[in-house]
Order: structure tokens, then sequence, then C-alpha cells
């Protein structure tokens, strides 16, 4: 009997590792929150140290002490943009002589940053500055406290009251607007689909216009490439979200959420068109002129010469054009038909997290000089995202003369006008929404599902999330 | 005096205790408080569900997909990670007369490679359409399945490159306890004119066995939990779940939806689950085991 209990918690010991093994994967995030928390204490400290006695020295060390120090949480690694946040960040504390700003870089993108911020907040403290992706738009605003950018412009910079209206189109703007109307944060990060283009490879296969316009000339091309070359002729990005084929649903006439007029939401992507348009790319993966693989592979098939279009961010330029070994060009999001183009908002908005009054001044004031015009161009080059501000483009200390040179970006910068806010589920459901989206997706790509079934499957199971 | 010793021994024991006791027990007991309730790591208030959290487990049909996963993933991983290593060191120690040091080392170095970097490096050598593996493959007239979206061939793929991970540590571990195996054994086996065939089956594997239960364990424990890199970093548990195992599904639950309850049940069958397999293990299997000492 003795032995058997032995062995049982011997046993025991031995599994349980694997709970706290697990915890040993997310590692990067404590290791973030245990610094940020450090920091946060650091800012503390240093306010109390704004005596009289203090102030009345005038070394450099001293001037440091009386800055306030607030955290700014972005998710931007060092290739995709980690370095100009750097730089950014410098020459903010450098010019600025009562503000010091820490960056701290948040593994995974904006789900990372969400896990981390989400712990942060558990122990009491929050950064002063964060990036939210837009699919978060709607989880941040139901759990976290934030200060909305108009508040913060009224407390503490009356001045530049209509800085908001005055600098952004009213429909980049309303991107940041939550479902209960509230202009939750500022556009920062702005990214569009678009479809990049090996000129070479459709020129082989015999396309002889590659100005292509509509889903349906994508379609027929693929179907050439597939034919004359034995490749791909298109691979649609498939990563942990929807944003792609929002775009290509949505431009087709679907539409993913629908509001009811009475404050609810309704799943609403099962329509027809939303049918159509991801069961045409179902059969294009089917007869095998379409791919269905992840975006890292995706990509890579398409830089390598094996897939002759890929349909994936603007965000993506600098990676396509640095590794592409033929003629590469891009064109603006295909319609279907003549139907309305409607593309989906990628990237992120800055949102002010910060508590205490004179962290919120702080966090307005190196908000608004991250809206700058050479700053937005210095991010623009940096990242590849969009300029969210109206004058970034053509202004002389702007993007002008980078734009003359990367003629890439130009249809993404042309096709502002046709985005959309990405779909963000509400309530606490919305990233089990998401998900299950995901799921439907995969079912259908994967060929074990119609297009009908599984949507028509995935829109009832939502909207059984989000009925009172 | 003997009290004294005794007492000593308890007191040399605490700090390992204390240890286990908040980064082991603590979190063991948190989480299986955690799964009754419905939290998403920020409300002020966690709601009690009772069982309901394990009854959705339960009834949910993801669940079972799931579980077949993680008993396919031991599987193959016990035939990369135990079986063949076990091979190569027995093929190593008794039948290769040179460079055996080179092929420890070739052998081994991998394992001090993140499986970061190593996810990374199998997505490009394996990519379906433009990896080099893919045109190798092309070239002697064979296509390479698209794995990463395919059900069965992503598991087995995921296996692979944990094993490239796990396969060195578990080699060198293994080539340790069959050199201990004494030599003069195997050479009488030898002269009575025993084939090798069943000098490993018969004297080499038994009397090395107690090396052997322990990479079987090692494999079990970590290997899931080593899986779960390539998974995060290749896959996300997808296609529809066709990747995903029970060790990643409790982190999907907990910091991708961020329902801890969820997550912290599934973390629970997964302890109950693998104390059985252990105890099956321990009932079963080690009481047949040679120990030297």
């Amino acid at each position: 009997m003795r032995k058997l209990i032995a062995t049982c918690l011997s046993a025991s010991l031995i599994a349980s590792t694997l709970i706290t093994g697990c915890g040993s994967t997310s590692s990067a995030g404590s290791a973030s929150t245990a610094s940020a928390a450090e920091a946060t204490t650091k800012t503390q400290t240093q306010d109390t140290t704004d005596t009289p006695a203090a102030e009345s020295t005038a070394s450099t060390d001293t001037t440091n002490t009386e800055k306030t120090v607030i955290e700014y949480w972005h998710c931007n690694a060092d290739t995709q943009g980690g370095t100009t946040v750097e730089e950014l960040v410098s020459k903010f504390n450098a010019e600025n002589d009562h503000i010091e700003v820490v960056a701290k870089y948040n593994p995974d993108m904006y789900k990372g940053l969400m896990q981390n911020l989400q712990a942060e907040a558990t122990t009491g403290n929050t950064p002063a500055v964060v990036q939210i992706g837009w699919a978060f738009l709607e989880y941040f605003s139901n759990n976290f406290t934030y200060t909305t950018p108009q508040e913060a412009i009224d407390l503490y910079d009356p001045e530049s009251a209509t800085f908001l209206t005055d600098n952004f189109l009213p429909n980049v703007l309303d991107l940041a607007v939550n479902n209960n109307g509230e202009q939750v944060g500022i556009p920062y990060s702005v990214s569009n689909p678009v479809l990049y283009i090996n000129e070479d490879l459709l020129t082989e296969a015999g396309v002889t216009d590659l100005d292509i316009d509509t889903w349906e000339e994508v379609k027929a091309a693929s179907e050439l490439v597939r034919d004359n070359t034995g490749k791909y002729g298109l691979y649609i990005q498939e990563p942990s979200d929807f944003w792609a084929q929002q775009a290509y649903m949505e431009s087709n006439g679907a539409q993913l959420l629908t509001a009811n007029g009475d404050g609810t939401f309704s799943a609403t992507f099962a329509s027809e068109e939303g049918i159509e348009a991801l069961q045409t790319y179902a059969d294009m993966v089917a007869d095998g002129s379409a791919l269905h693989i992840t975006w890292e592979e995706g990509c890579q098939a398409f830089v390598d010469g094996n897939c002759a279009m890929l349909y994936t961010t603007i965000a993506r330029r600098a990676y396509v054009q640095e590794n592409c070994q033929f003629n590469v060009s891009t064109v603006k999001s295909p319609t279907w038909g003549d139907k309305e183009r409607k593309i989906a908002a990628g990237g992120c908005f800055l949102a002010i997290t910060a508590q205490e009054p004179e962290q919120i001044a702080a966090a307005w004031e190196f908000e608004k000089y991250l809206y700058s015009v050479e700053s937005m161009a210095a991010w623009t080059i940096g990242t590849g995202y969009v300029p969210p501000r109206k004058d970034v483009a053509d202004a002389e200390n702007g993007l002008k003369s980078f734009l003359a040179e990367n003629a890439l970006m130009t249809p993404a910068i042309e096709q502002m006008d046709s985005v959309t806010k990405w779909t963000s589920f509400p309530g606490d459901a919305g990233l089990i929404a998401e998900q299950t989206l995901l799921d439907a997706r995969d079912q259908i790509l994967g060929g074990q599902s119609s297009a009908k079934d599984a949507l028509e499957s995935a829109q009832e199971q939502i909207n059984a999330l989000l009925s009172p | 005096m003997r009290k004294f010793e005794s007492i000593k021994g308890y007191l040399l024991l605490l700090p390992s205790l204390l240890a286990f006791c908040v980064f082991l027990f603590y979190p063991m007991l948190e989480t299986i408080y955690l799964s009754f309730f419905d939290w998403n790591l920020i409300k002020p208030t966690k709601k009690f569900v009772g069982f309901s959290n394990y009854m959705e487990l339960f009834t949910d049909a993801t669940s079972l997909v799931i579980l077949k996963n993680t008993l396919l993933y031991i599987a193959i991983l016990l035939i990369f990670n135990l079986v063949m290593p076990y091979l190569l060191a027995l093929f190593l120690e008794f039948i290769v007369k040179k460079g055996k040091s080179f092929y420890k080392a070739v052998f081994f170095l991998p394992s001090v490679i993140s499986l970061v970097v190593g996810s990374i490096l199998y997505t490009w050598i394996m990519n379906p359409v433009s990896g080099p593996l893919s045109f190798v493959l092309k070239k002697v007239g064979l296509t390479m399945p698209i794995w990463s979206t395919t059900q069965g061939w992503v598991i087995a793929v995921l296996c692979i490159i944990t094993s490239w991970k796990c396969f060195g540590y578990n080699f060198i571990v293994i080539l340790a306890g069959i050199s201990g195996v004494p030599k003069e054994v195997v050479e009488s086996a030898k002269v009575d004119d025993v084939s090798m065939h069943k000098i490993f089956l018969d004297l080499v594997i038994p009397m090395s066995a107690a090396t052997g239960i322990y990479v079987l364990i090692y494999c079990i424990v970590q290997g899931l939990q080593f899986v779960y890199t390539p998974i995060k970093v290749i896959t996300q548990g997808g296609p529809n779940y066709a990747s995903s195992n029970l060790i990643y599904n409790s982190y999907h639950e907990a910091f991708t939806l961020f329902r801890t309850g969820t997550s912290s049940a599934c973390s629970v069958i997964t302890v109950i689950i693998f104390m059985i397999l252990l105890i099956l293990e321990f009932r079963f299997v080690e009481r047949g085991i040679y120990y030297e000492n």
C-alpha cells in the first residue's frame, strides 16, 4: 500500500511539472512584466525627488531625475520597425527636458502585447502608451481603463482641440471607434492588403494584361499559371486572423458583423456573397491554382517564384522588395466585378493607459510627437505602414521623395479611402468568435467542409455567443 | 544522535521542498482553484461556475481531436526519441569501430540550438512549395505533401522538428547507459556464438533498461512540452486543431482566448491523464527493470 502511495506521489510530481513547465513557456511575458514593474517603481521614486532642493541644482543628472518617466509598449521587432521606434524615442528624449520615454518591446505582435498588458493589469500597473491591434479594439475597450485622445487633449493641450479632425480622414479616425461610439485611440500603424504580382511568371503563363483589377481576373490568371507553368497562381495570407479574408469577402458585398440597431450585433458573414467568395477560393485550392499553406510559407513561395500572386499586407513590401529576383509590382486590392472595394485596416492604434494625471499629460505629449509629419514619415519608411495622417504623403518633409522611389507603396496609399474597420466581435466572447471564424476557414480551405456549411455553422455559433 | 541526524536530513530537504511548494504545488493548487471559475485575468471578480469548464471540455468535439493528437504525438515522439536513439547508440557502441567521438558530437549538436531557431529553419527547409527538400523530392519525381495544412502530416513533421532538438540528448544518455553494460558479458555471448540481434534484445537492452526508462519518461513528459515551440511558431495549433495538443491547448485557452477557467480545467485533466500513464508505467514497466546498484 505504501509503495502504491509512493508511486502515486511520484507520478503526480512528474505529471504536475507539465503545468509548471507550460508556465515556463511564457517566461518572456513574465520577464517583460517584471521589468515593467521595476520601471514603474522607478517612476514613483523619481516623482518623489521633485523637491525644491532638487530643482535648484542645475546639473544634467538632476534634470533627468525631474523627468516624468513613461513607458511605451510596442510590438515592433528590429526587423519590423523596432529600430525606428528606438530612433523616434531617442530623438524625443533628447529634445524633451521633462519627459523620459522608455520603449518596451513585446514579442508575438499585438496578441503578445495584449497578453503582457493583461498580466500587467493584474498587478495594478499599466504602461502609459500602448499599441493595440485593431482586432482587440472591443476587447481592450471593454476590459481596460484608458483615456480617450480627445479627453487628454481637452485636459492638457486645449490649443490643439481640433487636432484629430484637422489631421485625419474621418474613415481613418473611425477605425479606432468602438461599438459604443467612443474614440478609444488614434490610428497609428495602418496597413491594407494589396496584390503583389510576379510579372515575369504571369507573362510566361500567357497573361497579357498585368493591370489586374478584379478577383475574376485573378482566378483566370491563376488557372493560366497552373496550366502553362505548373506553378501556383495565388496565395491569400492565412495567419491567426481573418483580416485578408474579411477584405476578400466584404468586397463581394458580404458583411461580417451587422449592428441590429438596438445596441446588439449579429454575425452575418454566411450570406450568399460571403459563401460565394470563400467557396471560390476553396475551389481554386482544390484545383491546384491557389495555395493553402501558412503565411510564412506562402510569402516564401511567392518570393521564390513558385506562386504568381500574393495577397497580403503592404507592411510586407520591404520583405518582398528585398527578396524577389523578378519584376514585381503591386495593384490595389481587387474588387468583385464592379462592386465597391472594402479593405479592413491592419496595424494598430495608440491608446493612453496611463492612470495618473502627470503620466496622461506626458503620454499625450509623446503621442503628439509621434503623429508629427516627420515622425509619421520616419515610421512609414521604417515599417512599410501607410501613414494615417492626411498630409504626410505629399509633404516635402514627409514621404514625397520616398514614394517616388518606392512605387510598390502607391496602390496602398491610393486605396486608403476604401479602408474599413477590422471586424472586432463585441463583448467578452469576441476572441472566441474570431477563433470560430478561423476554424471555419481551415475547414473550408482544407476541403473538410463546404463554405456554405462551415460559414452557416460558424455564424450560428457566434450569434449564440453574441446573444444577450 | 540518530534523531539529530534524521532532523538534519529533513532540514537539508527543506530548501528544495520550499522551492517545490512555491513553483510547483502552489501553482498546481491555484490551477485547480481557477478551473472552477470563469475569469479572463483582468476582471475584478471571478465568476464561480462549478464543473461547467470540465463539462465543456468533455462535451466539446475539439477536445477529443486534441486528446487523439496528444496520444499520436506521444507515439511518434517515442519512436523518434527513444527507439531510434537506442538503435543508434547500440550501433555506435557495438558495430562502429572508428570516429565514435565525431558521431557523438554530430548527433548532440542540435540539442544545444534553440528550438525556435530550429522551427524557423525547418519552416524554410520543409516549405512544401519552394523549400530545398521539396526541390530535391521534385528532382526524383516525388511531390511533397502540403504538410502544414494536412491532417496527420502536420503532427509527423512537427515531431521531426522536435526530435531534431531532443534526439541528441537522449542519444547521449542512452549511450552512457549502454556503455555501462559489462563488456565481458557481451564478449562471452559472442564467444558462445549468440547472434548480435539476441545480444541486443536479451542482454544489452535489459541491462541498460534503467536508463531507458528514464528516457521513456523524459520523452513523454518533456517531449510534449518541447513540441509546443514548433506548434506555436509554425501552425498555432492549426489547421482546425489538427496540430494542437493538451499542452498547447492550455496555453491557447489562457493566453489567446483569455479563458483561464477552461485552460486550468484542461491543465488539470492533462495532469490526471499523465498521472494515470505514469502509474501504469511504474506498475507494469518499471517492475522488470534491472538496477545495477
